[in-house]
């Protein structure tokens, strides 16, 4: 019951944290086995769903700094920003789907945190700096620098 | 970006409360979010909550000293200070020359084989899948997935000789793929499969969920 309920909103935050599939599937695996081998030591069962996710948090923290030396740059989303500009604005909606996928991939995993859990998941500053144990000051920055490294792509929707 | 747009879009006004050529960007950063929200995957890929509960299932029956002998044969990150690590390894090296020593934890410490560690992991459950697939003109037709290592080894049969195939296959909980090969050369799709997975060359194969419980059924196509 416990899978069922919070399987799709973990697989959403580690899928567009690793920004892949297979290891957003292992992760979230990984996570709820061991929620439900550690059930004993979630201390506030009425907030078992932070508890939960604080695991899937530290799990894509150790998997995003064990391959961290390994990526290849992506391209930045100026370049492809600037690949777009030009007389004909139309686009595929898909494509920028795509893009704002690869833009969000960009971001430093601490600003990409913030930014899924504040924009993709609706969470309050409050409810992330419980999860996160960071200060609602410092999400609040997070947010703000993410959203301007996305501005680049705004240009789409005017 | 101004002040005025972070607090629009952390909620804290409304877009009535922006001036007039605020609200074009405010307009255009709802759509920009909606995007990034649909851009990726809405949920779980399908098999998940089987293998995690079939896993969780696997470990629950566990004895005591076979979780013990998992927990150390699973690898895992382990933090030493250098200096602890060094005392350590000069431990056991002593203990290591010491013939005696020696004698005695080879006695002792005799673990069970590789296998033995590995049948603790898998789940008893297995589900018996009928494949069915109409194809009057086929000589032969057989059956290859993920759970065969794509090998067509598992032969279905024309019973009745009007040209429906079927066959057997006994399957662990989770999501397996699966193609049919006809004749033994043409690979073909199962037209009535309720799922369908891309590989990454672009093909299109069936694929079937089985869920795991007592008493659960297959999804059989």
């Amino acid at each position: 019951m416990l899978v069922r309920r919070y399987k799709d909103v973990l697989y959403r935050y580690a899928e567009r944290m690793t920004g892949r599939v297979d290891e957003a599937e292992d992760l979230v695996q990984r996570s709820l086995i061991k929620g439900f081998n550690n059930l004993s030591r979630c201390r506030e069962p009425e907030r078992f769903g932070g508890w939960l996710y604080r695991i899937v948090v530290n799990l894509c923290k150790d998997q995003l700094k064990g391959r961290h030396r390994l990526e290849v740059p992506l391209e930045s989303v100026a370049e492809r920003s600037s690949k777009r500009a030009g007389p004909d604005r139309d686009f595929d909606r898909s494509a920028l789907r795509e893009e704002l996928y690869q833009a969000l991939q960009e971001l430093s995993p601490d600003r990409r945190e913030a930014f899924v859990l504040k924009h993709v998941e609706g969470w309050s500053y409050e409810e992330m700096a419980e999860v996160l144990q960071v200060s609602v000051s410092a999400l609040k920055m997070r947010v703000m620098r993410a959203r301007e490294h996305m501005q680049e792509l705004l240009e789409h929707y005017r | 970006m101004k002040k005025e747009l972070h607090d629009y879009l952390d909620g804290r006004t409304g877009s009535d409360d922006l001036s007039a050529h605020m609200r074009g960007d405010a307009a255009a950063w709802d759509a920009l979010i909606s995007d990034v929200r649909a851009a990726g995957a809405d949920g779980a890929p399908v098999g998940i909550e089987s293998r995690v509960m079939s896993e969780i299932r696997a470990r629950s029956r566990q004895t005591g000293w076979k979780r013990v002998l998992n927990w150390s044969l699973s690898p895992r990150p382990v933090l030493v200070r250098p200096l602890l690590g060094f005392t350590a390894l000069a431990a056991l090296v002593v203990v290591a020359v010491t013939p005696m020593a020696v004698g005695v934890a080879s006695r002792d410490a005799r673990l069970p084989e590789p296998d033995q560690a590995a049948s603790a992991l898998v789940g008893e459950e297995v589900v018996y899948v009928q494949f069915v697939l109409d194809a009057p003109d086929a000589r032969s037709v057989h059956i290859a997935g993920d759970f065969s290592g794509w090998e067509p080894t598992v032969a279905m049969s024309d019973v009745n000789r009007d040209g429906r195939w079927s066959g057997r296959v006994r399957l662990p909980p989770g999501l397996h793929k699966y193609m049919f090969v006809i004749d033994g050369e043409t690979w073909i799709t199962d037209p009535n499969a309720v799922l369908y997975a891309v590989n990454r060359n672009g093909e299109r194969n069936a694929a079937i969920a089985i869920t795991g419980g007592a008493g659960t059924g297959s999804l059989a196509p």
